[in-house]
């Protein structure tokens, strides 16, 4: 395998790594790194912390190549998924300690809505903000909720003070939404 | 087990990671025994991944990091089987338990690389093919009596066909997500309550011209069939869509 990538799919590129090519590796990173970092590093709101998610969603193509199936979908997606995951956990093994201190202290988390929306410009891709801006605010702010702070939905509607059942049909309705909106745009998901 | 519509009302959820983590394993259990499910997450997981799509600069050393682990990785299979033919690698070093697991990422490997080029050069067809048909689309679109189809799947719009005067029909946009090269997609029109195979639309659906001569079509609906189609449906739809009289 040469080392000139440019025309290479992310398929053939997986292939590669399956056989130890670590050039392949490092052009999949250079491909997708910033985007599982960025990720990343949205829902942990720390680099250290989403440098080690990197590291690990790489570590992890390289030792099981074979767990990406090409036929499920882009492998862009396949990498947010597991970056979104992994963040996710962090997120949580950190909410599991500061749960108990805001319980003691009597507290309610609050949302954090407008710092979320602090990051977008820089964060998000212009088509995918654009989509977002089009859902009715209190979807927009379920799914915000869960995708970009880690909340389950159980804990989102707990925080809005909403059923859970609003909550996930909220979310749906959301999501259907912006796979609607994105489609529409021609972005709808990723091209692998 | 979690019913079908209980397990589909979590599925946006799911692909969120924001599903309970005793939900998790009931919701995951019936997405494995439903195609439909499956297909719904899959494109799901494809809209969460381009929520969390970044413009991030890497941190500097990050690579250089993870490359230093890459050798000393501790489930890094070796691959001395495969790697026959192809110079001394690192591979070779890897221990000797490992053969066994290695011989079966070998099978994986050489299966993948068929189905990798398979794949890849339909994928270049069908962008050939694209860009002639945008033209036949734009003038479908502005012929005077045309019809739009829109296909739903759940509450989501996956699909729009345009059907001209004369019977010509033509896929204006497609989200479906892609099947790979042994499942294909298969558009039906439903005359009189039976399905009428209109034709394949491959795997990954881009575009697509047919002929619909019946005028008493209602509905096109999509089907997921063995690559090569299948006479009649072999499973429910995955999308469908009511043509407008």
């Amino acid at each position: 395998m040469d080392d000139d990538f440019d025309e290479t799919s992310d398929a053939q590129l997986v292939t590669c790594v399956a056989r130890f090519d670590e050039a392949a590796l490092a052009e999949l990173y250079r491909r997708h790194g910033g985007a599982v970092f960025g990720l990343a590093r949205r829902v942990t709101g720390s680099v250290a912390e989403a440098e080690d998610v990197t590291q690990e969603v790489f570590l992890r193509l390289w030792n099981r190549p074979e767990a990406y199936d090409s036929d499920r979908g882009a492998l862009r997606s396949f990498l947010l998924t597991q970056s979104h995951a992994r963040a996710v956990d962090v997120v949580r093994s950190r909410a599991a300690r500061s749960r108990r201190e805001l319980r003691e202290a009597g507290r309610t988390p609050r949302a954090g809505y407008d710092v979320a929306r602090e990051a977008w410009d820089h964060v998000l891709a212009e088509e995918v903000r654009r989509a977002l801006a089009t859902l009715p605010p209190d979807e927009r702010r379920a799914i915000e909720l869960a995708y970009f702070e880690g909340r389950t939905y159980v804990e989102v509607a707990a925080m809005l003070h909403e059923p859970e059942g609003t909550i996930k049909s909220r979310i749906r309705k959301g999501m259907g939404r912006m796979r609607g909106a994105l489609a529409a745009s021609g972005v709808q998901g990723l091209e692998r | 087990m979690m019913t079908h519509d209980e397990a589909a009302s979590l599925l946006a959820a799911l692909s969120l990671h924001a599903v309970e983590a005793e939900e998790v394993a009931r919701v995951e259990a019936h997405v494995r025994t439903c195609a439909r499910c499956q297909l719904e997450l899959d494109g799901l997981r494809e809209t969460a991944a381009a929520l969390g799509t970044s413009v991030e600069t890497l941190p500097e050393g990050l690579w250089s990091s993870i490359a230093s682990r890459l050798d000393a990785a501790p489930a890094t299979p070796p691959a001395a089987v495969t790697l026959i033919g192809e110079g001394p690698s690192r591979r070779q070093r890897a221990s000797l338990p490992r053969v066994l697991a290695l011989a079966a990422a070998a099978v994986i490997v050489v299966l993948a690389v068929s189905l990798v080029n398979a794949n890849s050069r339909v994928s270049r067809l069908q962008g050939a093919l694209a860009l002639a048909r945008q033209g036949v689309v734009a003038q479908a679109l502005a012929t005077p009596g045309h019809r739009l189809v829109t296909l739903t799947a759940g509450a989501s719009r996956v699909a729009e066909f345009v059907l001209v005067p004369g019977g010509r029909g033509y896929l204006v946009s497609s989200s479906m997500p892609a099947l790979g090269s042994r499942r294909t997609y298969q558009l039906w029109a439903i005359v009189d309550g039976s399905p009428i195979s209109l034709g394949l639309l491959g795997p990954s659906p881009r575009s697509v011209a047919f002929t619909l001569a019946d005028a008493h079509a209602t509905v096109l609906a999509v089907t997921v069939e063995p690559v090569g189609g299948s006479v009649r449906p072999t499973s429910s739809p995955v999308a469908d869509g009511r043509i407008a009289a």
